[in-house]
């Protein structure tokens, strides 16, 4: 049991959904004295449970840091870029994770857990895959600018400025999950995912709680310093079960997956951005105009898609008035009976994402950090159903 | 006629959004000045909204207006309103009207002592809606209630100015005392007075930010209220009556409404509406609120929402945090379960 009690810690990107279950046990379990920068309080509801200190600011603003790190022994650094521009996000990616680590020396950290990616070694291929592997260039501003921020808190690691620890975790699911918990479940009910090949290349899925148990110990294990490492479930996990195990907790109903080649899925993207080409404006358009488009809109599952466009660029004032129009009643929503779900077309980018069967190798994780992954998918999923049955989403 | 002069004390979120939008289009009153202990902010948000005076200290609105709206951080709500209500100064409070009950009644002490308007602002008690559930109940359309449920929940996106609301010493409670506070309201509206109340919540030394309630009412009706701020609920309320059930969204000004009796296929979705009047928004609900306060200063009458109103859901809040239990998070493995069942 790693005992941080009265230890003064810090931690950005708390209030996502790995953040945030880091800084319940570090509260909980470990008993430590967490301070947390937050942009906006309205996100913070889940961290508020706690007698935690607040500090608002932003990562990339060093006077915010200075401020929010003062005196803590320990940092662990979760924070992403996840609004603006794609260009926007790398550049919070960049400048914020340089901002945390010179922060963190002036603070005199004892240690920095950088959260990185699976991702910054590239496009992988099959078989095994280790840290000794090279990093590449994924082509996307995410996975090219983690790239970057990773290589920099290596190089200030090494030069002895402060020391840092790297994890590089596969696909993250759990309770408050984003990208890989609450995202496939929308897409799931929106429409039927495409498994590239049948969606027997690898997912690597590591559920939230191992991820954050490896993160505590790379945060006070010797020999951790300097070095990344992969961190991901007990078994490998093929996209397949993955989706299916998503797919499950919607219940019976239509098809919610759909097998095609690499080839089909990309002539499918093609064929799908000829015909919606001109859909976003015309869309756009009878929406301001049309009270009886927008009811009828409201009651469709294609919806969540442009909820997901709108809570990025439409103010405030708008989203609220769209939201209580999509408040729910009995006749709203209407599963339409017996029909097909559309099939959602993937990039071809992602498609190439859902190829390769690499087998992520955690034994350097094993060893020199004793990480050893406690949930099966099998486990996790179930946990992940309870919280996603609470939240609403199944 | 002359306006009334209102002040407006905190320059935060709700008063840049509701409150001095709503003055700017109510043709009974103005805002005379802003006040905010950030200079620099009062006096950007006086310019936007043509205020001609600002102050950074709510004293010197004393004198100077009719009555003060206080959109101030929530420990801040009951000792200035009754700082002004002893002055003669009016206030219509932003919610949750104060802390406490012992708060709740300093206030209607100084309103009553100096015949002063103290509203409180809980703002859905303004929406049509809220009236025509209030009436399609008391007329027994639905038969004999036997249950209700209401869930409400947002993930937010509500620009604040501050984190004040992330402390418990300015916030005085989580999401129950910030966004419960509207339901309880509307369920008290609805269904009348409450005999007792279950309610747990996931607060571990802090805030809460899910809860959720067993209530039984007075006329002996149970049903249960579901208030989240990490969830997108539902938004509605449903209630089960012994000929037809009705669902209203919530947390809209002009939700949809629906009503099915029995199990019947075919039922009714609509907007509740005034003959000829147009969807009801969130500003023109502000508006009815000035509106509203303005004609209670103005005439010496009591405002629509009077501080003895505000004090019922205040009761109701108060007696759940007296009786709280620990929420049941049922993804977390036995282990940690059992501590966090044990309030551990």
């Amino acid at each position: 049991m790693i005992d941080l009690r009265g230890r003064k810690v810090f931690v950005t990107g708390a209030t996502g959904g790995i953040g945030g279950r880091l800084v319940e046990r570090l509260v909980r379990h470990h008993g430590a004295d967490v301070r947390v920068l937050i942009r906006n309080p309205s996100s913070a509801a889940r961290l508020a449970r706690f007698p935690l200190t607040f500090h608002m600011g932003d990562v990339t603003r060093s006077e915010d840091l200075d401020r929010a790190i003062r005196g803590s022994e320990l940092v662990f650094h979760c924070a992403y870029g996840t609004t603006g521009s794609q260009k926007h996000h790398a550049w919070v990616n960049r400048v914020g994770t340089e901002r945390v680590l010179e922060a963190a020396h002036r603070a005199g950290a004892a240690r920095v857990v950088h959260l990185s990616t699976l991702m910054v070694y590239g496009r992988t291929g099959d078989g095994d895959l280790d840290e000794t592997a090279p990093r590449r260039r994924f082509g996307n501003a995410y996975s090219d600018s983690k790239l970057e921020a990773e290589a920099m808190a290596l190089q200030y690691s090494r030069s002895g400025r402060v020391p840092v620890a790297v994890l590089q975790p596969t696909a993250v699911y759990g309770p408050y999950g984003g990208v890989w918990t609450t995202k496939p479940l929308q897409a799931l009910k929106a429409g039927r995912q495409i498994l590239v090949n049948g969606g027997d290349g690898f997912a690597n899925a590591v559920y939230v709680d191992d991820l954050v148990s490896a993160m505590l110990l790379a945060s006070v294990k010797d020999g951790a310093a300097g070095e990344a490492f992969l961190i991901s479930g007990p078994e490998p996990v093929s996209w397949r079960e993955l989706y299916e195990r998503f797919a499950r907790m919607l219940g019976p109903g239509p098809e919610r997956t759909v097998s095609m080649t690499a080839a089909e899925a990309r002539a499918h993207y093609r064929k799908h951005q000829r015909e919606t080409a001109h859909v976003h404006q015309e869309l756009l358009r009878h929406f301001k105009q049309d009270q009886a488009f927008r009811d009828r809109l409201m009651a469709t599952r294609e919806l969540f898609a442009l909820r997901e466009m709108a809570s990025s660029i439409l103010p405030e004032g708008l989203q609220q008035k769209i939201k209580g129009r999509m408040s729910g009643n009995a006749f709203a929503s209407p599963p339409r009976a017996g029909g097909e779900l559309p099939i959602l077309p993937l990039t071809p980018e992602m498609v190439d994402f859902y190829i390769p069967k690499t087998r992520v190798r955690i034994d350097k994780a094993r060893r020199i950090l004793g990480y050893e992954p406690a949930f099966s998918l099998k486990r996790g999923m179930e946990l992940t159903e309870q919280w996603a049955r609470w939240a609403d989403l199944v | 006629m002359q306006k009334v002069r209102l002040a407006v004390l905190g320059c935060g979120a709700v008063a840049q959004i509701n409150h001095l939008p709503a003055i700017s289009a109510s043709e009974l009153a103005e805002a005379a000045v802003v006040v905010d202990a950030d200079a620099a902010r009062a006096r950007e948000v006086a310019a936007r909204f043509g205020v001609p005076e600002t102050a950074t200290d709510y004293r010197e609105v004393v004198g100077r207006v009719d009555g003060a709206v206080v959109a101030l951080p929530n420990s801040l709500h009951a000792p200035v309103a009754v700082d002004l209500l002893r002055q003669g100064v009016a206030v219509l409070g932003e919610k949750p009207m104060a802390l406490s009950l012992r708060e709740c009644d300093e206030m209607i002490a100084a309103a009553d002592a100096s015949g002063a308007a103290l509203a409180v602002g809980l703002d859905f008690r303004f929406f049509d809606s809220t009236r025509f559930v209030k009436d399609l109940l008391a007329e027994g359309l639905l038969g004999e209630l036997r249950s209700f449920d209401l869930r409400q929940g947002v993930i937010p996106r509500w620009p604040f100015a501050t984190d004040f609301l992330l402390r418990k010493e300015t916030a005085g409670g989580g999401v129950l005392t910030d966004f419960g506070v509207h339901v309880l309201d509307l369920l008290l509206v609805w269904l009348g007075d409450w005999e007792s109340v279950d309610y747990r919540d996931d607060a571990m030394g802090g805030l809460e930010s899910d809860c959720e309630l067993r209530l039984r009412m007075l006329s002996g009706l149970e049903g249960t209220a579901e208030v989240s701020r990490t969830r997108n609920l539902r938004n509605t309320c449903i209630f089960e009556g012994d000929r037809a059930s009705l669902e209203v969204g919530i947390w809209h000004p002009d939700p949809p409404i629906t009503l099915r009796f029995g199990r019947r296929e075919i039922g009714l979705a609509g907007k509740a509406r005034r003959p000829g009047a147009p969807e009801l928004s969130y500003l023109d609900v502000f508006v009815r609120q000035i509106d509203d306060f303005a004609t209670a200063i103005r005439e010496g009458r009591e405002p629509f929402i009077p501080g003895r109103e505000g004090r019922r859901s205040q009761a109701l809040i108060e007696a759940c945090y007296a009786a709280r239990k620990p929420l049941d998070v049922p993804w977390l493995e036995p282990a940690e379960l059992a501590g966090w069942r044990a309030g551990a």
